[in-house]
């Protein structure tokens, strides 16, 4: 009865604006769902659509500001230029290797914090803002802090070393050390995140299946693979995907600790993506690097999505 | 189960082991923050002693003034601000609209636009560099702080309408309808009923834009050269000369930085969790 009372004052109401202004107001359920979509897909056609399209037609081209010659289509030149350039395959390795690394390790590091967190502590609000800070920390802050922490003199790293007898090291005069010192960084900024996402889904497994594992004699070790891990895997596996993308995209930390240095031992693809499009100007080449990276990055989406669908 | 129950079964069942762990949890999470607070109340003189000293002996805020003396600080406070504020306002109001459409009404293809939304949220804007700068180049919006605020609005919109999605479908129905009986139109009883109840979800979404934007680095690099017009993380990288870097005066800028997120996650901080393990996700 209710229902059939408030369809027909709907409708009275409906039938009562006969102004066009009133329809105006008041759109169909269609138009009012393109209206209210509208914003969005105009900000990214004009963020995101047409500079993809933009991307792929300018990496074909030659196009360098400081020439001051227009541009001139130049057909795979860049992507040739690009496949015998030594900066670019370091880049591209340092990369992908800050990725193998610094994913894995953020993974494990977090995975320690969650369990750690997820004990009951009487007060909660240190554990949660312990996690919760470095997670809101700018990326570029957490590479100025840790230059500090790992510089040779006065930094804090080698005096704990030197008070624990190891003669410490001068970070970043070294390749492998300053490389090192920055996947330290990341994985400290990255793993609470990590931690947070895996505490959310610890906190969802149901205390009667570890009773149940208790009853029929489980160990601690079987119950953390059979019951935690498994039941973790979706929490894991999103936060994972997340974490691969941003790692691919990695600038600010490495930018901020050696700005890429020694020599480029230690500078990224974005960081060179970055060089070739603002320092150089030269926005054909770095068009074509930026290919590299889109493709990269919508593989692991890709793959991102086919694991939210099979999921359910 | 009660929490003694848990903390009995718990391989970690001791109570100083149990503090012990706090601690590591804390220490890891506050101590690089920590020690830039102390780096930025020692003197220059204290610095360069070795071995060196943890707490300062001597606490002074010289290198406070000089913070905001050397560079421009304030303005890159300032810049840094509007520019979070301003694109937390328009990503929110631009998700709002939405995720309403998405969580109400009958939209064919519903489930391919939720897609296209999560494979935006993973989409690297680095990429998009080139062309981005050539777009605010073209408009004339380099060394303003629009060229920044709609690149950040595009990064915070996927996780904020997928939040306000799922808070807009905890909403009953009847609500709206009965506000539509008296009167209002759809987007009246959106602003006027679902808004007002969604305010967590629309003050987490908020939040996390927020962050977002007060931290990006290389579009705020790339497009603002203007000293004037730089943002806090970038502004602070300007301190390092050639060759010298004034690490307590860094110290300074930095933790000048971080109180207002901190005080921000303080306040927050449940809401910050729950937004973040709900729908937002962020690297």
């Amino acid at each position: 009865m209710a229902t059939a009372s408030e369809t027909t004052l709907v409708t009275m109401h409906n039938e009562s604006g006969t102004k066009w202004w009133t329809r105006f107001l008041d759109p169909s359920e269609r138009t009012l769902a393109v209206l209210l979509l509208m914003p969005a897909a105009l900000l990214l056609t004009l963020i995101i659509v047409y500079p993809v399209g933009r991307l792929i037609w300018t990496s074909f081209q030659n196009l360098s500001l400081t020439s001051g010659v227009p541009a001139t289509f130049a057909g795979f030149e860049n992507y040739s230029l690009m496949l015998d350039d030594p900066v670019f395959w370091e880049t591209t390795w340092n990369t992908v290797l800050i990725t193998l690394i610094t994913v894995p390790g953020a993974l494990l590091v977090g995975l320690a914090l969650a369990l750690m967190a997820n004990l009951p502590f009487n007060v909660k609000w240190p554990v949660r803002l312990s996690l919760l800070i470095p997670w809101a920390l700018p990326l570029s802050f957490a590479g100025l802090i840790f230059a500090w922490f790992f510089h040779s003199e006065y930094g804090v790293v080698n005096d704990v070393l030197r008070r624990i007898g190891i003669e410490g090291v001068i970070w970043f005069n070294s390749a492998n050390w300053a490389f090192a010192a920055i996947c330290l960084t990341i994985i400290w900024k990255t793993s609470s995140f990590m931690a947070l996402i895996i505490l959310a889904g610890l906190q969802t497994i149901p205390r009667s299946l570890y009773e149940a594992a208790d009853v029929d004699g489980a160990g601690r070790l079987r119950q953390f693979f059979e019951i935690t891990l498994p039941l973790l895997k979706p929490a894991i596996v999103v936060a994972l995907i997340f974490r691969t993308i941003t790692a691919l995209q990695t600038f600010d930390i490495p930018f901020t600790m050696t700005r890429g240095g020694p020599g480029t031992s230690t500078a990224t693809l974005a960081m060179y993506i970055h060089q070739n499009t603002v320092d150089f100007l030269d926005l054909g080449y770095g068009s074509a690097l930026a290919m590299v990276m889109f493709v990269l990055s919508m593989g692991v989406t890709a793959v991102y999505l086919r694991m939210i669908r099979t999921k359910g | 189960m009660s929490h003694n129950a848990t903390a009995d079964r718990s391989i970690f069942s001791g109570k100083p082991l149990r503090i012990l762990i706090g601690l590591i949890l804390v220490v890891n999470g506050m101590f690089p923050a920590l020690w830039i607070l102390f780096t930025s109340l020692k003197t220059e003189a204290e610095l360069t002693v070795k071995p060196i000293t943890w707490l300062p002996h001597a606490p002074t805020i010289a290198n406070y003034l000089r913070a905001f003396t050397d560079q421009p600080l304030l303005l890159f406070l300032f810049n840094s601000f509007m520019v979070a504020i301003l694109s937390t306002a328009l990503t929110l109001l631009i998700s709002l609209l939405a995720a309403y459409a998405l969580a109400r009404l009958q939209i064919r293809g519903r489930d391919l636009i939720l897609s296209a939304i999560i494979a935006v949220s993973t989409f690297p804007l680095v990429t998009l560099l080139v062309p981005l700068f050539e777009i605010m180049r073209a408009l004339g919006l380099l060394n303003t702080w629009v060229a920044l605020i709609l690149p950040y609005t595009v990064l915070s919109l996927p996780v904020c309408t997928l939040i306000l999605v799922s808070f807009f479908e905890g909403i009953p129905r009847d609500l709206e309808n009965s506000a539509m009986i008296d009167g209002c139109t759809r987007i009246g009883a959106l602003f006027k009923v679902v808004v007002p109840l969604s305010a967590p979800g629309v003050f987490t979404a908020g939040i996390l834009a927020f962050v977002n934007a007060w931290d990006e680095f290389l579009l705020a690099l790339s497009f603002n050269s203007n000293p004037m017009l730089r943002t806090l993380p970038v502004g602070i990288t300007l301190y390092q000369g050639e060759f010298a870097f004034p690490w307590p005066v860094i110290s300074a800028a930095l933790v000048v930085g971080i109180v207002p997120l901190a005080i921000l996650i303080v306040i927050f901080q449940e809401r910050v969790v729950s937004g973040l393990t709900s729908g937002g996700i962020k690297g």
